[in-house]
């Protein structure tokens, strides 16, 4: 009974902290996004909505346009990815194919390449092809880049689907795409859902190539963005800063918290793999 | 065709056309790009417009960040992409080497021509030491800075001192008199407050230490100098500032930047200051401890040298990949016009690269030391103009920083610190 | 885990080359277009002199032996290596004592489930800014609290061991809960009846958990180790945003290097940097596809 008691304070006193450590740097970005003074710790607390008012109706901070920027590279490029390792996680799970465990482990080593020594090089590619500052030169290496783990994930799905589900439509006669189509995906909904999350999380998060390869709100995204924002010899706009932070935080962190459990269960399920 | 292979196709031509859709064309504007504090950029704003109705070019911002190695990455993103916009951009007096030598800026004098313009309108020396590569002039100044010394007028005038001090001797021998004595009503007060911490500032107040008729890195035949008599001269008496002579803090060398430095003398716990010009209109305002009380006057220098002052500020560049330099350098030449200039110095403070500006009345009305600003323009020293310049000041800033903790004498460190020079000037000369 | 253990043969269709490569043509063709090619064409550029204030040429090996002379990428190195040792073990530390609190049975558990998710879901970026505030000298969160315990003020980002910490406590932040959530996979696997077996035998709760949870818990320990390795290794946007290397270079990154030769226009000996960091993380991931339990039946 008293190692009861002791399980039970250990876990209360974890709890707490967790709960402190967690939340303590949030609720003070929502704070200072909601302050007329950034010094407000120790002193009065004076209300204000101006920070939101300023970065959205400011016309030469662009936050809008970053904001747009990031949805839209982020959602294609979830989308893509998805649809891409969706088809490669059917071929994984479905077909034999020599090399098939090589070249599995080589995806998986790629995933883990640093950025640092993949965007010098994709810079030269997209000055290249002029898509320098552009959508689509965001698009194309954040796809390639959550693919890894996009497959990873739907592999793991697929792996559960029972083989006597597709097989059997495949020997009526079904191209292999259509039973993917109208008997994997179906089951794998759940699967697809995390995966779609995970990757539109991952890309919306992602800073180096954003930084290297746009140069101004024609495609400059929210984390870019938010890391130039800047005032002159130290003098930050911490309103401003942690109001637009505020703001791109809440959809991802929404999203994060409503589909909790496909999240907790792709982030495994891709780690473990990999 | 079957539900299945429609949806598939009608999948992909969205996606492709989406991805087509998204990247926009260059449009028929010229493109500025400039950084700075948000009040900054909102003033830049409003002459862009005026810029739009007097020329009839529409000038078009690009809000870049203040930090100064971002605003260079952002730059060398854009150029090292040979992208068309921005047309015209502020660089930093730094980079400018780097830029020029990688051939990302036109050559101006063309244009200058065309539009009759003479760059004798401009500091002479400045245009002279910075803006020109390989003998081309390839920049203008838009706002120059330089050195200044801030000291407290009654302080000085409470201890019997005339004006500041102007040999290094002179001024240790005010300041060390004048700190003993306030040090006993105000613990924190100190002698001289000056920008020691690792980083650029650093390398800007060791070359106005060693200022002379010489700069105090000398780029010979391409092998760089930094171990000479003046030079360790310089940095044993930065040294010595601080220790033994306990007239500049303990945490001149951890800690002081521009900022913090200006917050020191603010706050009135200081005798002089060494900082940029931004601080005198920051001194002079509501709340500061030093408002009237604030004198300016050249840095001090060796009895056999004289004064010198850092030359920073922002220059404008014309993008060699700009597909409009006609109009852009339009926008160029409104913006540097007397009258533009003189806007900018009445409501930024900022000290144009035009002389004329400083005659202006209603400008001496604002800024009545403009004319000892005048007079340390025409003493500036320029940090080596080299496009491997930023990597030779880590190099430097760092020995300089060992010099001033006291970890190493300042003769031993000039020695490493040469030969790690001469190293990267190796590395990157043709 | 339990599924790849499966045989799998009764789900797989024969070897049929034109369907394979469809499927599998899009990926492979994006991922060598945009993260082979890239790797492949920065090692070669680290062989060249590719600078854009020079004419470029060919130069073998010499930016390797640099390396060597160069003092900022030995400060560099030691600071990742620092950075590592410290917040990788602190990490897995931590993480496993949330992840026993996630597994631990109560009402609350859902809401932990939910709420550590939200670190990990900020952007760096944001949370390099927020923390930035945090540590911000005068009014920062940070010191307000060490002052209400009536300590001196630290000022975090302007001395070396303060920036070293700043950044170490901001990155656990957000890493804890990816480690906690890895490791919680593992801890469901654990079979209940093991524990209330060793309950009956009368095994304390420190007892169970040395005996069996850490054991069973291994393997994923030494995925999540090595992950977070990789991770820490290749840190860029905290450092970026708290300190951008700062100061006096005591917190630069090997990526955040990399990235300044980048900048500074010197793209060879970028690129060498970023090859030494790959080789780094190749090696680690190699490591990590041997320890996690990949087998050949596994597909």
């Amino acid at each position: 009974m008293r190692e009861n008691l002791l399980e039970r304070m250990l876990f209360y006193t974890g709890l707490c902290v967790t709960f402190v450590f967690i939340l303590a740097p949030v609720t003070f970005m929502i704070l200072m996004s909601f302050s007329k003074n950034p010094d407000f710790l120790g002193q009065s607390f004076n209300f204000t909505i101006r920070h939101f008012y300023e970065i959205i109706y400011t016309r030469s901070l662009h936050f809008p346009e970053y904001l747009a920027n990031s949805l839209i590279v982020s959602s294609i490029s979830a989308l893509i990815s998805t649809a891409i390792a969706g088809m490669g996680a059917y071929a994984f799970t479905r077909f034999n194919f020599p090399g098939k465990f090589i070249l599995l482990v080589g995806i998986l080593a790629l995933s883990m390449f640093p950025q640092i020594s993949i965007v010098g090089y994709l810079f030269r590619i997209m000055a290249g092809v002029g898509l320098i500052n552009t959508r689509t030169g965001l698009v194309l290496p954040y796809t390639a880049w959550v693919l890894p783990l996009s497959l990873w994930i739907l592999i793991s799905y697929f792996l559960q689907i029972p083989g006597e589900l597709d097989k059997a439509a495949y020997i009526d006669g079904c191209s292999p795409l259509k039973t993917m189509w109208y008997v994997i995906l179906p089951v794998a909904s759940p699967g697809l859902f995390s995966t779609l999350l995970l990757a539109f999380i991952f890309s919306f998060n992602e800073f180096m190539f954003a930084l290297m390869l746009t140069t101004d709100q024609a495609a400059r995204t929210v984390p870019v963005g938010i890391s130039l924002f800047q005032g002159l010899h130290g003098e930050i706009p911490w309103g401003s800063i942690m109001a637009a932070s505020t703001l791109t935080t809440a959809p991802v962190v929404i999203l994060t918290l409503v589909f909790q459990r496909y999240i907790i269960q792709g982030l495994t399920r891709g780690a473990l793999k990999g | 065709m079957n539900l299945f292979e429609k949806s598939f196709l009608y999948i992909t031509i969205t996606l492709l056309s989406l991805l087509t859709v998204c990247s926009k064309p260059d449009n028929k504007r010229i493109v500025l790009a400039v950084g700075g504090a948000p009040s900054e950029v909102e003033f830049w704003e409003k002459i862009a417009a005026q810029c739009t109705e007097q020329t009839g070019i529409e000038l078009q911002l690009i809000r870049q960040p203040t930090d100064t190695d971002q605003r260079r990455q952002n730059l060398v993103t854009a150029l090292r992409a040979k992208k068309a916009t921005p047309d015209i951009f502020l660089m930093d007096v730094a980079w400018i080497a780097q830029f020029a030598g990688s051939n990302w800026l036109e050559p101006l004098q063309p244009f200058m021509d065309k539009h009759t313009i003479s760059d004798t309108s401009f500091f002479e020396s400045v245009v002279k030491q910075a803006d020109h590569y390989d003998n081309k002039l390839i920049a203008l100044p838009v706002y120059v800075d330089g050195g200044l010394l801030y000291y407290r007028k009654d302080l000085l005038k409470k201890y019997g001192y005339e004006k500041p001090p102007e040999t290094w001797n002179e001024f240790i021998d005010c300041a060390k008199t004048i700190t003993e004595k306030e040090r006993q009503k105000n613990k924190n007060f100190v002698g001289y407050v000056w920008q020691g911490a690792q980083y650029e500032g650093l390398t800007c107040n060791f070359l106005e230490f060693a200022g002379s008729d010489k700069p105090g890195i000398v780029i010979d035949s391409s092998s760089p100098i930094i171990h000479t008599k003046r030079n360790i001269e310089a940095a044993t008496l930065m040294r010595d500032l601080i220790e033994p002579y306990n007239i500049s803090p303990q945490n001149t060398y951890t800690d002081m930047k521009e900022e913090e430095v200006r917050i020191a003398f603010q706050s009135g716990n200081a005798l002089f200051e060494r900082n940029w010009p931004y601080a005198w209109k920051l001194h002079q305002s509501e709340g500061s401890a030093v408002k009237g009380l604030t004198g300016v006057a050249l840095l001090p220098h060796f009895k056999d040298g004289r004064s010198a002052s850092t030359l920073g500020g922002w220059h404008i560049g014309l993008s060699r990949f700009s597909k409009q330099k006609d109009k852009a350098f339009t926008c160029i030449a409104y913006l540097l016009s007397s009258e533009v200039q003189k806007q900018f110095t009445i409501q930024l403070g900022w000290n144009p690269g035009r002389p004329d500006v400083y005659n202006d009345s209603t400008v001496l009305q604002i800024m009545q030391h403009a004319p000892i600003l005048k007079e340390v323009f025409n003493h500036t020293v320029v940090r080596p103009v080299v496009p491997y310049y930023s990597y030779m000041s880590a190099v430097i800033q760092r020995y300089l920083n060992a010099v001033l903790s006291g970890k190493i004498e300042a003769s031993a460190a000039f020695i490493d610190c040469e030969k790690e020079l001469q190293e990267i000037s190796r590395r990157y000369s043709k | 885990m339990t599924s790849l253990k499966r045989s799998q043969d009764s789900r797989q269709y024969s070897y049929d080359w034109p369907w394979v490569t469809l499927l599998l043509g899009p990926g492979l063709f994006l991922l060598c277009l945009l993260i082979l090619i890239p790797v492949i064409g920065t090692i070669i550029t680290s062989t060249n002199r590719d600078i854009t204030f020079m004419d470029g040429k060919w130069v073998g090996l010499s930016n390797y032996a640099e390396l060597f002379k160069d003092t900022a990428f030995r400060q560099s190195l030691r600071f990742t290596i620092s950075f590592i040792a410290v917040s990788v073990p602190l990490e897995l530390l931590f993480g496993l004592g949330l992840s026993l609190l996630m597994n631990y049975k109560s009402s609350f558990r859902g809401i932990i489930r939910s709420l550590v998710l939200i670190p990990w879901a900020i952007p760096a970026v944001i949370s390099g800014r927020i923390w930035e505030l945090i540590y911000n000298v005068n009014y920062g969160l940070a010191n307000y609290i060490i002052e209400q315990f009536g300590f001196e003020k630290i000022n975090w980002l302007g001395t070396s061991s303060g920036a070293f910490w700043a950044i170490i406590i901001a990155d656990l932040w957000k890493t804890i809960p990816f480690v906690a959530i890895i490791l919680l996979a593992g801890l469901s696997s654990i079979p209940e009846t093991l524990y209330q077996q060793a309950q009956i035998d009368g095994a304390s709760f420190f007892r169970r958990f040395y005996s069996i949870t850490l054991p069973l818990l291994r393997p994923v320990i030494v995925v999540a180790l090595l992950f977070r390795t990789i991770d820490a290794l290749r840190i860029f946007d905290l450092v970026f945003i708290l300190t951008s290397g700062g100061p006096g270079g005591s917190t630069t990154s090997l990526s955040q290097l990399g990235f300044k030769y980048f900048v500074g226009g010197d793209f060879g000996y970028g690129s060498t940097l970023s090859v030494i960091i790959f080789l780094c993380a190749l090696v680690l991931s190699l490591l990590v596809i041997k320890f996690g339990k990949f087998s050949q039946e596994a597909i």
